[in-house]
């Protein structure tokens, strides 16, 4: 069998170091003791940040850094937990960029930023406060907690979310909703979409806003409202009977619709002041 | 008086404190008197909502107990049944009210003394049809500051990219992000767009640069403010406040129109959220 030639295994050795110096990408791991009822604050100017529950008593953390141009501050103060990436002289969306890795006790009070995202939560009972910029921002499976999101034009997806208060607003961003039925749920979007596919849940305030985007509900048989629908310049429609309520006010022909289904259970209020709404059934 | 006295005594017209040098302003100045016009609409606009949901008179008579224990206000000499700083309650609640609004007025009448070019359009018909495009009197302004916001943003990026290193990603994502539609230009969306994608898919709200319009000084200095310490994210700032601004113009005339309208001077108290709320994500990532 011939031998590799000398020249070129020396050429594969000094490219691998090569790329491995390259890359730089580094990753740091944190750890924290935590008592009942943490607080865990992770903000990044670039980067994602992703958090599921682990274990009761502990937070831990997996910072992913791309280059030599960021650092990790991190603090803890009883059950309060900061980390901030910090950004040196130079460092772009690229060079800057941190990735977090987290896992907190499923109860913990969260609050993420980022610029870019994404961010994503799920599986937690705790409150949480997200906040990007263009991060596309993504909830699951979280219940019993206040939901507290806003982007500027991150699109905002949340499934599975149950008995909280939930409040989202964007600027120019879509907000998709999937089973998500609470006390209180309120979204607005100026220039976005904002859609939601569920059953309204029961004894709830659904309140969706929006200024020029549409707004759609998508609700099963057997959903129990009262729906108020009204937009000044747009269409709205529904596409499934409802009891007609009484409204006090008067509204042009195709700009409004009031009427129930079922019990009346959740109050459902849609409004726009351009875009269309249109409530729809499976 | 100047406009720059208008704007310091403007809180004060609303309880119609205004002297005979203001009224005689208000007579010479189309855009002192268009702006006075609408903080005072939205004043009444106010006092009817406000008295839906006015207090009971022992949560005055509670607050009043508790800032005379803290030292705050004092009995006048005048009349020392009165406090110095407690107005009436009626009053006092719609002052309350107005607080927030006539931040957001006063910000937008800045940038309208500051820019507004032409006289006041003549007065328009009563119940207007809402889909009638903007008068042509302030298309003619938009389209000539236009011009100078093109030239400022121009100037901006050439600062920036001196100030920063490059960032092509930045740049990338602008364009994945097309600006803000002109908002009487909505065309029907496809069918299948209505559906929520289980996977959670979202594709970001097609946009197109709104009608451009005479930035208000607090605009300015904001933008100038991200310029200086994020450049890559001014152009994205820019646009969101072109759409917020046009949010707030379009209710506003709509408003004008139809000043009885509930639902729509809701929709002018969430589109100065939305602006407040752009302030803050910029505050918050500026640093």
């Amino acid at each position: 069998m011939e031998s590799i030639p000398r020249s070129k295994a020396m050429t594969a050795v000094l490219a691998a170091c090569l790329v491995s110096v390259a890359v730089a990408e580094t990753k740091k791991e944190y750890r924290y003791s935590v008592g009942a009822n943490p607080v865990v604050s992770v903000e990044t100017q670039y980067g994602g940040i992703s958090v599921k529950p682990g274990d009761d008593n502990e937070v831990w953390v997996v910072a992913t850094r791309q280059s030599d141009k960021t650092e990790v501050d991190d603090q803890q103060i009883g059950d309060r937990i900061e980390i901030v990436s910090h950004l040196f002289e130079g460092a772009d969306q690229q060079s800057g960029r941190i990735d977090y890795e987290v896992r907190v006790p499923s109860n913990a009070t969260l609050s993420l930023r980022s610029s870019t995202g994404p961010l994503s939560v799920e599986r937690l009972h705790g409150d949480l406060s997200v906040e990007g910029t263009d991060a596309a921002v993504d909830i699951r499976d979280v219940s019993n907690g206040h939901v507290h999101v806003n982007t500027m034009r991150g699109p905002v997806t949340l499934t599975n979310i149950r008995n909280g208060h939930v409040e989202i607003a964007s600027i120019t961003g879509n907000i998709a909703m999937k089973s998500v039925t609470g006390p209180l749920v309120k979204a607005n979007s100026g220039a976005g979409k904002i859609s939601y596919d569920g059953d309204f849940g029961t004894g709830g305030e659904y309140k969706f806003t929006t200024h020029s985007g549409n707004i759609v509900a998508i609700v099963p048989a057997g959903t129990s409202a009262d729906f108020s629908a009204h937009s000044m310049l747009g269409k709205v429609q529904h596409d499934f009977p409802l009891q007609p309520r009484h409204s006090r006010e008067t509204f042009q022909p195709g700009s409004a619709f009031f009427g129930t289904v079922g019990k009346a259970d959740s109050a459902v209020v849609l409004r726009s002041f351009s875009g269309r709404i249109r409530l729809k059934q499976h | 008086m100047t406009c720059s006295d208008v704007r310091r005594v403007l809180p004060g017209i609303v309880d119609g404190e205004a002297g005979a040098d203001f009224q005689a302003h208000l007579k010479d100045c189309p855009a002192c008197s268009e702006l006075v016009g609408d903080l005072r609409l939205i004043a009444s606009e106010a006092g009817k909502l406000a008295e839906a949901d006015e207090p009971p008179a022992r949560v005055w008579v509670g607050i009043a107990n508790q800032l005379r224990a803290e030292g705050i206000i004092r009995e006048s000499n005048a009349d020392p049944a009165r406090p110095v700083l407690v107005p009436a309650p009626a009053r006092r609640w719609k002052a309350w009210w107005l607080a927030p609004v006539a931040a957001a007025i006063l910000a937008a009448g800045s940038y309208q003394l500051a820019h507004y070019k032409q006289s006041a359009p003549a007065p328009q018909e009563a119940r207007q049809t809402a889909t009638q495009p903007p008068a042509p009197t302030q298309q003619a302004v938009e389209s000539k500051v236009e011009s100078a916001i093109e030239s400022k943003k121009d100037a901006a990026q050439m600062a920036g990219k001196a100030s920063s290193p490059v960032n092509p990603t930045a740049r990338v994502a602008e364009n994945h992000n097309p600006p803000v539609r002109a908002m009487a230009k909505k065309s029907e969306p496809a069918e299948d767009e209505d559906t929520v994608a289980a996977t959670g898919q979202n594709l970001q709200a097609e946009t197109s640069l709104p009608p451009s319009a005479p930035a208000s000084a607090d605009d300015e200095q904001f933008l100038s403010e991200v310029s200086q310490r994020a450049p890559g994210m001014r152009l994205t700032f820019e646009n969101q406040l072109r759409a917020v601004n046009a949010e707030i113009r379009e209710t506003q005339e709509y408003i004008k129109r139809h000043p009885g309208d509930v639902d729509a001077r809701q929709h002018l108290m969430e589109a100065y959220q939305q602006k407040a709320m752009l302030y803050q994500l910029a505050l918050d990532r500026v640093q």
